[in-house]
């Protein structure tokens, strides 16, 4: 054996292992009517829970759910993660201790956030709503139509921080030159952050968006902390759905269908979301 | 020069105030909640129900009280498991990473397979792990743990690595070859220290990942061998009666790697321009 495909065999074992078994595994289930507590009963049903999965009106709204979580966390994200970046950037005094300081909700386990937030926010004990009340507003954090943003809040205290990560890493690789040439011409800081900084970035805004959208799609914790899917149904999020379904219900075959039509959707986003990425890269 | 220098400074100032008062609001964001969850640990029930209050005197209760639930050995079976993945993962990763990078090994399709396997959602591969583990009867213990943690950490850090060797400078190492170094000693010897800040980098993401993870460490292990995540998520049945524990639990779990952010910011910054974030 050559000495490239010696150092990749350790890789290519452990890959298959841990990732390749599974991922076929968990497809031979989703063709099954398997549950947990009937193994013996388990039959081949072919595309059946897919069918019923597709038919199931709480599945679609699990990704109604999980899709406005993402859209508004990752917006609130990117555009407060990037004034940070920028201010961190150009910070003058206590930069590793405000870097440290501001970094580290990211680092703290999610169900800790996800408790840590239930009860700051919560209507007897918290004291958010007890601040609110002294200035004389009411407002139920986890009320219908409103957990599902509470929970956006959430993420976004704990996230921001790792697209600020991102951003600044980003930021400190850029090339010096055009800022200096920018200066040198008299731009101001908004026209360079807009014609300048901005374009520069691009590519690694976008990988930021994808990266937290991604992470954001698999949100369970803060929802298994503190709703459990409630009001109703509002926050019942794709992965707290499929969670259910197989781990309280024990419908193995069932869940393994969900999270494969998940993946495919998600595959599918990604190809697209290149191929539109690569399109403007040549265009410009 | 000068005269431009003096006149971008004039022009800047408004801007850095701004900066100033972001980072203040943000900082503030920051450390309200941990404040006040600390402030939360020293209170008595009666003191809880009171949640702006701010001066009283220290209780200790709540701390023993949690001490005895078995934290701490939930931390460190969670440290175990973060230790034997991360291991697994950068020996196995780096090696391959190095192929990859090096000799184009397996090509674009061991690339794309590395990153669609970080776009895995973790409910596609959960099932297999808990029906294996039953099967093989390690149901409930960390090693199908590990195991999930491996298939979350494993991509993410060889991912990483790939960037970091593509970014390394190829002259030490062939001059090392010419010295008649054969090629793994030369790739332990010569390429890996060059590496190592991103070696570092990966590590310690790849630890945080395994730490923070709820949604496998429940679904494999949620009995005896608890990971720290899972134990804590078992105060939130308490409800309100025992959320002065339960503030304890969660500070068991937060001060640690406060701590360690700490020291690891401003490699990870670096790590992370280094190459992890050029696609």
């Amino acid at each position: 054996m050559s000495f490239r495909a010696r150092m990749m065999t350790p890789l290519l074992v452990v890959f298959v292992a841990a990732i390749g078994y599974p991922l076929i595994s968990s497809f031979v289930l989703s063709l099954t009517n398997y549950r947990i507590t009937r193994r013996d009963e388990t039959k081949f049903v072919a595309f059946a829970q897919y069918k019923d999965v597709l038919q199931d009106h709480a599945y679609w709204s699990a990704l109604a759910v999980t899709g406005t979580f993402i859209v508004f966390a990752v917006a609130l994200e990117l555009s407060i993660g990037l004034m940070i970046a920028l201010a961190l950037q150009n910070q003058r005094r206590f930069r590793d201790f405000s870097r440290s300081f501001l970094l580290s909700p990211m680092f703290v386990t999610p169900i800790a956030v996800g408790l840590m937030f239930r009860f700051l926010l919560n209507q007897q004990l918290g004291a958010i709503p007890a601040i609110l009340e002294k200035v004389g507003i009411t407002y139920d954090f986890f009320g219908p139509g409103r957990a599902i943003y509470s929970m956006v809040i959430i993420d976004v205290w704990q996230w921001t921080p790792f697209m600020v990560l991102l951003l600044l890493a980003g930021l400190e690789s850029l090339s010096k030159q055009p800022f200096e040439a920018a200066k040198v011409d008299g731009a101001s800081p908004f026209y360079t952050f807009r014609r300048v900084t901005v374009p520069m970035l691009a590519p690694i805004l976008t990988v930021a968006v994808l990266i937290r959208s991604l992470d954001a799609s698999k949100v369970f914790e803060y929802v298994y902390a503190i709703t459990r899917g409630g009001p109703g149904t509002e926050t019942q999020t794709i992965q707290y759905f499929t969670y259910q379904t197989g781990i309280q219900f024990f419908r193995l075959g069932k869940a393994s269908a969900m999270s494969y039509l998940l993946l495919i959707m998600v595959i599918s986003l990604v190809i697209l979301l290149f191929k539109r990425i690569e399109k403007a890269r040549l265009a410009s | 020069m000068t005269i431009s220098k003096i006149t971008t400074r004039k022009h800047f100032e408004p801007w850095r105030l701004a900066g100033n008062i972001l980072l203040t609001g943000a900082f503030i964001a920051v450390s309200a909640p941990f404040l006040w969850v600390f402030l939360g640990s020293f209170k008595t029930g009666t003191q809880l129900n009171n949640p702006t209050l701010i001066l009283f005197s220290p209780n200790l209760a709540n701390w023993t009280r949690v001490l005895e639930t078995g934290i701490l050995q939930a931390a460190f079976r969670s440290v175990i498991v973060g230790l034997i993945t991360v291991s697994i993962a950068i020996i196995v990763g780096s090696m391959g990473a190095y192929s990859i990078s090096r000799y184009k090994t397996g090509g674009s399709t061991a690339r794309f397979g590395i990153l669609t396997a970080q776009v895995l959602p973790p409910a596609i591969l959960v099932f297999p792990f808990l029906d294996l583990a039953y099967r093989i009867r390690v149901n409930g213990t960390l090693v199908s743990v590990v195991a999930a943690h491996i298939s979350l950490v494993l991509p993410v850090v060889t991912w990483f690595l790939i960037g970091f060797f593509d970014a390394a400078p190829k002259e030490v190492e062939e001059q090392a070859l010419v010295d008649g170094l054969d090629r793994f000693t030369a790739f332990r010897k010569v390429v890996l220290p060059q590496v190592a800040p991103g070696i570092g980098a990966s590590a310690i993401f790849g630890f945080v990942i395994s730490w923070n993870d709820l949604f496998y460490a429940l679904i494999l292990a949620p009995g005896n061998s608890a990971t720290l995540p899972v134990r804590i998520a078992g105060f939130n049945t308490f409800r309100g009666v025992e959320l002065g524990a339960m503030s304890a639990a969660i500070l068991v779990s937060v001060i640690p790697v406060l701590i360690a952010s700490f020291f690891i910011q401003r490699r990870l910054v670096q790590g992370i321009s280094g190459g992890a974030v050029k696609f």
